[in-house]
């Protein structure tokens, strides 16, 4: 198939993934108040001024029991903790608003580890309506067999292992992921390559990917896609130790062989070690440009002498400003709100956390609103097949296959100075179905089928 | 540029082989507290990563006191003052180690000392884990750098030596200098344990403690002060690492705990030729197998250690028990 046409900056504003949108959200959104359809009171978002409210003698009176498992600390907590911030933003703006149908949600936080199966039975047993989590790839693979076996709907703020809706858990009932998965920022990444230097402009390319099932992933996805559009080979493929404290040798690897493009799933301190390690030994001088699906989401480590040169970065489903603030004012919001709680700039896992509550809580809001009374998992469950639903990141929507379709974002890591923070400039918004196959396709094989 | 038989130029050999030195270097400054604090204590410190952490969080917090404090480097002068100043955060970052060591080893340590080695090796487990929350404590779960300077982190400001025009490739200054330090570490402590009065009593107590006590030695003095110095060389190191703008962790002790057993196997516990060697040997065999073949980053080390172990099993200098 050929690929869709590419959304640019200059293109939608709206951010319209796949999927439709409902009556009353499509007029929300038309009204303006997305950021209220998005965040606020779901009886606001689901429900006309003039519908009458769910009888409440049909809604427990207690909080919703909800769970997160994340990193806090380690070093995967440059991630985990943004999911943290997202998701408790997400809960104070729903609580704030009025509830999941009156109901306040109440999120237990606790230390992913890697015990991804035990923090799940923990909030099963402790009565928990909803789990959300985990960011670990390895763990989520791991801990989907339990949420199938237990039956308490989970939403994985991240874990984005391609394969694990497509061949891993073929026909989920309760498991759920929201953030993008990984084809689609990996494809991004070689797209963006191939739109700055042309296809026949590359001949070779270089990988250096986290050394577990994210970044072996990411690096089959990109190696696919960029061997499909252009003649490109592959010259180095290194995979360090996740968390490890020395990138040199990978980067003086790099450097001998001069690629054309330099791929890296490096996330966290190991993004921040790999450009301040590449900035030493002129990695961004031997190469043509870096990508790297992930790199932003160490926007708050980066110093403006770690980005300099032709650095491009994605975002996942998320991007602060974008579109800018003189257009869609959530995503600035969010950035002030983050900034405020937390003295963070959200990245895409701030969202990630954000989204999987947002997510839940727009379902069973309308689902209460249908049925008259609170659903039961199976009904949430199904419920959430389908699923479209607004976040400041724009229009999402849960597809048949349990994984959440948003925009994928990529753009110039540059430095701001006015802000002396790290930003995306010149970004590219790509409709999720120009990365991603259809529900029930294997990723791999849809990339080898673009002419 | 000339080409080896490995199709690898000598620019690329030289750059792999320092980037080996470099991290052997470092191993050498943390396994060298180790070895010396086994062969007269007789204690397989698990902490003593920890102590390295400790060095590297530390230099984070002092360098970035500085760095806020004094003039960017932008001319001989300033950036003579900066490398003084950072020159001192290593030092004090390493410094602050010496009183944590010595405190540690007087009450923990030293009750425990005719005990199973399991009880020690229990106890110093038990004190990773709690320098390890506390540097969680103290400087958070996330990974940590020190200030930039001007944007530029702390070893790209002070990157003074122009390799390129000198070698023909692009290298940090601050590797090259931290390569020194290295060396300059090993032929101190030989220095220190061959011709100082003091370093002959360490010598004289780690082999025999009791007749080392018996013409008038403070056996607890002694150990007191090998856990003292192994604390400094732990923190030293760390520091060392975190002015290349390698972000601090509360795991990373971890990492290089395990990198320098395997650094004194291979050299031989007690023997501080040995763990120089042995940490060469590791940092330049990881550097190339990276380079060769980039999946052997992790068994590579481990893979020479069990060489030598079937090979010589005491090590390559092996002075199992006593400081050599």
């Amino acid at each position: 198939m050929d690929k869709p046409d590419t959304q640019t900056e200059e293109g939608r504003a709206d951010s319209n993934g796949i999927g439709n949108i409902g009556r009353r959200g499509m007029l929300k959104a038309a009204g303006g108040t997305a950021l209220a359809i998005a965040l606020a009171g779901c009886s606001d978002v689901l429900l006309g001024d003039d519908e009458e409210v769910v009888d409440v003698a049909d809604v427990p009176d207690e909080p919703v029991e909800a769970g997160l498992q994340t990193f806090t600390e380690g070093p995967a907590s440059v991630l985990g903790l943004q999911a943290q911030f997202g998701a408790e933003e997400a809960v104070r703006r729903i609580n704030d608003a009025g509830g999941v149908a009156g109901r306040e949600i109440e999120l237990d936080v606790v230390e992913e580890g890697d015990s991804w199966i035990e923090n799940y039975s923990r909030f099963v047993d402790d009565g928990k309506e909803v789990t959300f989590g985990p960011i670990s790839s390895g763990g989520h693979l791991d801990l989907v067999g339990e949420v199938e076996a237990q039956g308490v709907v989970n939403i994985a703020t991240d874990g984005t292992v391609t394969r694990m809706f497509e061949e891993e858990l073929d026909d989920p009932t309760y498991a759920f992921r929201f953030q993008n998965h990984d084809v689609m920022e990996a494809a991004s990444a070689a797209l963006t390559a191939i739109e700055q230097l042309g296809a026949d402009e590359i001949d070779t390319y270089a990988n250096i990917n986290p050394d577990y099932a994210f970044g072996q992933d990411e690096r089959e996805i990109f190696n696919a896609t960029i061997e499909q559009l252009t003649d490109a080979e592959e010259v180095y493929s290194g995979f360090p130790e996740l968390a490890t404290d020395d990138m040199s040798t990978h980067v003086t690897s790099v450097v001998s062989e001069e690629p054309d493009v330099l791929f890296t799933s490096c996330w966290g301190g190991d993004a921040t070690l790999l450009l301040s390690q590449g900035q030493d030994q002129g990695m961004m001088d031997a190469t043509d440009i870096i990508v790297g699906p992930v790199l932003y989401g160490s926007a708050n480590d980066f110093s403006s002498g770690d980005i300099e040169g032709n650095i491009w970065s994605g975002s996942r489903n998320f991007y602060w400003d974008f579109p800018d603030s003189d257009r869609w004012s959530p995503g600035r919001e969010l950035f002030d709100a983050a900034q405020e709680a937390e003295d963070t700039i959200p990245t895409a896992h701030y969202m990630s956390g954000y989204g999987a509550v947002t997510c839940w809580a727009t379902a069973v809001e309308g689902l209460v609103d249908m049925l008259g009374g609170w659903p039961e998992q199976e009904q949430i469950a199904a419920a959430l097949e389908g699923h479209g639903f607004y976040t400041p990141a724009g229009y999402h929507v849960m597809a048949e296959d349990h994984q959440c379709y948003s925009n994928a974002h990529f753009g110039r890591l540059t430095w701001n100075d006015e802000m002396d923070i790290p930003v995306i400039e010149e970004m590219t918004i790509r409709d999720p179905r120009e990365v991603s196959p259809p529900p029930g396709e294997i990723s791999v094989e849809w990339i080898e089928s673009w002419s | 540029m000339i080409e080896l038989p490995l199709f690898i130029d000598l620019g690329d050999a030289a750059v792999h082989t320092l980037n080996g030195i470099f991290r052997g270097s470092i191993l050498f400054m943390i396994a060298s507290g180790l070895t010396i604090i086994f062969g007269v204590l007789g204690v397989l410190n698990l902490a003593h990563g920890e102590f390295y952490g400790i060095g590297a969080f530390l230099l984070t917090s002092i360098a970035t006191f500085f760095v806020v404090r004094i003039a960017a480097p932008t001319d001989p002068l300033s950036t003579a003052i900066f490398a003084a100043a950072i020159v001192i955060a290593v030092l004090l970052s390493a410094a602050i180690l010496i009183p944590i060591a010595g405190a540690i080893e007087a009450t923990v340590i030293r009750p425990i000392y005719d005990r199973a080695e399991m009880y020690q090796l229990l106890l110093t487990y038990a004190l990773l884990l709690i320098l390890v929350d506390t540097i969680r404590i103290i400087w958070g779960s996330q990974p940590v750098r020190p200030a930039a300077v001007d944007g530029q982190q702390i070893h790209a400001a002070l990157d003074v030596i122009p390799m390129e025009e000198l070698f023909g490739f692009q290298y940090s200054s601050v590797r090259i200098f931290t390569i020194f330090i290295g060396i300059g570490t090993f032929l101190f402590l030989l220095w220190f344990f061959d011709r100082t009065k003091t370093g002959r009593i360490i010598r004289a107590t780690a082999i025999d403690r009791e007749a080392a006590t018996a013409i008038g030695v403070s056996s607890d003095r002694v150990f007191t002060l090998v856990f003292a110095l192994g604390g400094f060389f732990a923190g030293f190191s760390g520091a060392l690492y975190s002015v290349s703008a390698i972000p601090a962790t509360a795991e990373m002790g971890g990492t290089a705990l395990v990198l320098s057993f395997v650094v004194i196997v291979i050299g031989g516990l007690g023997s501080i030729r040995g763990s120089f060697v042995g940490a060469i040997l590791v940092g330049v065999v990881w550097s190339w197998a990276i380079a060769e073949y980039p999946p052997a980053e992790i068994a590579a080390p481990f893979a020479l250690m069990i060489l030598v172990l079937l090979v010589r099993p005491e090590g390559l200098y092996g002075a199992w028990g006593e400081i050599e």
